[in-house]
């Protein structure tokens, strides 16, 4: 059966990564893509268009912030749901994530019933 | 005879009505009846449901948990290259856990003092050696060692949960830890894994840490030690006469 939808990844700790493509994986007929930091998801997202995007905000090269800042300019993906997952677990830290226009926060260490509840939510996912 | 007629009638109008009262007395007892039954296989459909809900919740958690001891194991055991195993142990403890400041102990050849190999969120230069099994005027938090070099002498992990969710000092390593872990090799203590304080949005251990805990103490040195080992033998990989020797030794 061919994937209803498309999640982009982008996390620059392979162990984080893995971790997050085994939750999603739990999500019936989403098709997983991997970035390791903001300019290959910069790429990925050039290559193809995507339901929800879940990015960290610490990594090299470009960072999470300034990856979603492009994605709200960007005409394919500018409505596309980001979730932002980091460690920093302070309001401030969340409201500006919010204001630069993430839809959702999630604060490591992840849990994956979490990862898979705010996916579905955003995806309008009901059920298995 | 008119009036006996018309009394005859009234009693035949009132034993029908009383007849129907009954009949309609006795559906309304078989109604209540059908309802308390669908009220009972109700509340047993609700149980049963709440179980699976429950049950399906468990599994999940189970889940997740096995999911993070294979990920954690899967990139422990991914490399040879003694500098990235000590880049995956960090991360392990950051983003698996949730450690805002750790160090990884390892003990010298001698037995006689634990030396940092590598640590996160703390500095690497004000991470003391820890002498074993004699006090030194040296170090400087005798209380923060103690407990470093007690899970070293006794293989037995140390947890300190009520230290979580109360601020930590500007210089981690002179905080009481609120954990440290033995790292094993067999049956051998080979160091100790010692976290220092947790994110902020993390207030106490969960299931998953522990079970990451013991997967540490009995994989982290494994690793570490696997990879010196390679790095010295100048990364040459043991063919299939060695092997072949392992088999003849028995």
């Amino acid at each position: 059966m061919s994937a209803e939808y498309s999640c982009l990844v982008v996390e620059d700790s392979p162990m984080m990564r893995q971790l997050l493509v085994f939750a999603l994986s739990r999500v019936k007929n989403l098709k997983v893509v991997e970035a390791d930091d903001g300019v290959d998801g910069l790429r990925k997202l050039a290559a193809g268009k995507f339901d929800i995007i879940l990015t960290d905000i610490n990594m090299p090269i470009m960072d999470g912030l300034k990856l979603v800042k492009r994605i709200r300019i960007d005409p394919v993906h500018k409505d596309t749901p980001v979730i932002i997952i980091t460690t920093e677990g302070s309001v401030e830290d969340r409201k500006r994530a919010i204001e630069l226009g993430a839809n959702a926060y999630i604060t490591k260490p992840i849990q994956a019933p979490q990862v898979i509840a705010k996916v579905k939510e955003l995806l309008k996912i009901t059920g298995g | 005879m008119v009036d006996i007629e018309e009394r005859n009638a009234q009693l035949r109008t009132q034993l029908k009505s009383n007849q129907a009262m009954r009949e309609l007395i006795n559906k309304i007892e078989h109604l209540e009846s059908e309802r308390d039954k669908l009220l009972t296989q109700v509340h047993e459909v609700e149980a049963v449901s709440s179980r699976f809900s429950n049950r399906y919740a468990e599994m999940e958690e189970e889940l997740s948990t096995l999911a993070n001891l294979y990920v954690a194991s899967y990139q422990l055991h991914s490399t040879l290259r003694p500098k990235l195993v000590l880049q995956h142990l960090r991360e392990l403890l950051a983003q698996l856990v949730g450690a805002r400041a750790h160090a990884f102990y390892v003990a010298n050849e001698a037995h006689t003092e634990l030396l940092p190999v590598t640590s996160d969120g703390v500095s690497h230069e004000r991470l003391p050696r820890i002498p074993l099994g004699a006090s030194s005027p040296d170090v400087k938090n005798q209380a923060v060692t103690a407990a470093v070099e007690r899970v070293y002498l006794t293989g037995i992990p140390h947890f300190n949960e009520e230290r979580l969710g109360k601020p930590s000092s500007p210089k981690p390593s002179d905080d009481a830890p609120v954990a440290c872990l033995p790292m094993r090799i067999d049956d051998s203590v080979v160091g100790v894994i010692v976290i220092y304080s947790l994110l902020e949005q993390k207030d106490h251990f969960v299931a998953v840490d522990y079970e990451l805990f013991k997967m540490l103490g009995a994989h982290a040195a494994t690793a570490l030690m696997g990879a010196l080992l390679f790095a010295n033998a100048e990364g040459k990989l043991p063919g299939f006469e060695a092997i072949q020797n392992l088999r003849a030794a028995g």
